[in-house]
């Protein structure tokens, strides 16, 4: 019996990883599974309500832009209102937050913030866990 | 042209949204319609075959038209909880020898994407305004996908003077034979 619960360590804060967390996460939430994604150090960049809309491609692959554009790809803000629509749950990691001076405004709407306990219970008997 | 009984415009979307837009516009429908999606998004056919299975709808195929792909979904693979009430029932072996008329009930799009070589199609909604097509003094063997609509088509040409009337069992979901396509 495959799991219905689909964990999602977000943990780096460019464009492509980004595209890479919101794209699985919606396409599972989309086919009926339970999904929270953990966002920790640069991955908070994800849900920041301003860092979201300027999220950075890796250094020498900037020409991609087009490609994005050509391809029609949904932006990533559109991708994480998609997600939360769909009933993906963000877990923001405390810790990390006290460490870079954030707070639960930083971010957008609907977020928990929470320590690794709480992804790692909700983790346990997910499958597949992913980390981007 | 395949009849849906609803269209969805997913053209120009790129991955996950074809498959996301397909997943909301199918809540709003019923169990059994057939939902067409178009998509340009080469890899929707594989992403949305995967998730029909997925979340237990019946993917039934897909027609190319140019750069547009038309996928054709049936809401929910359960079919009607019925105890199955027809007591007169006939398998594809014992079809084989038989004359008469293989009448297939399942919806048009299902029909067209594979049914049996020379079957007509009344989909079971469309049988009773359209039972004066069928022949009272033919054997008619009636089929569908696994045996429940036939079912209830089968009693419901019974209740109209039909005499010479199978269900046959398992229903298309256990033919092996060779299959008719036709759009």
């Amino acid at each position: 019996m495959m799991s219905e619960k689909v964990a999602i360590i977000a943990a780096n804060g460019g464009l492509f990883d980004a595209y890479k967390v919101f794209n699985i996460a919606t396409a599972a939430a989309a086919s009926e599974k339970e999904v929270q994604i953990f966002f920790t150090f640069e991955g908070l960049n994800l849900i920041h309500k301003q860092g979201m809309h300027h999220l950075e491609m890796p250094a020498g692959k900037e020409h991609f832009a087009e490609g994005f554009e050509k391809a029609n790809t949904p932006t990533i803000p559109e991708l994480v209102e998609m997600a939360q629509e769909l009933g993906v749950k963000f877990i923001a990691c405390q810790m990390t937050m006290d460490v870079m001076g954030l707070t639960k405004e930083d971010f957008v709407n609907g977020i928990e913030v929470g320590g690794a306990v709480t992804f790692i219970e909700f983790a346990k008997n997910a499958a597949p866990t992913l980390t981007f | 042209m395949i009849k849906a009984d609803h269209h969805l415009d997913a053209k120009g979307l790129a991955c996950p949204m074809p498959v996301v837009k397909t997943k909301k516009a199918i809540n709003d429908l019923e169990e059994g319609v057939i939902l067409e999606v178009q998509a340009t998004d080469k890899g929707s056919k594989a992403d949305l075959t995967a998730w029909a299975s997925s979340v237990g709808h019946q993917y039934l195929g897909t027609v190319e038209e140019g750069d547009v792909l038309y996928h054709y979904i049936r809401k929910g693979s359960d079919e009607p909880k019925v105890e199955k009430a027809f007591e007169r029932i006939i398998s594809f072996e014992e079809l084989e020898s038989r004359d008469g008329l293989i009448l297939d009930v399942r919806e048009g799009a299902e029909y067209a994407f594979g049914h049996i070589g020379g079957a007509k199609s009344i989909p079971l909604g469309e049988l009773e305004s359209r039972m004066k097509e069928l022949d009272k003094d033919e054997e008619i063997y009636v089929v569908c996908r696994t045996g429940n609509r036939s079912d209830l088509a089968a009693q419901l040409l019974a209740d109209n003077g039909f005499t010479k009337v199978y269900n046959v069992l398992p229903g298309m979901n256990g033919w092996n034979g060779k299959i008719t396509k036709e759009f």
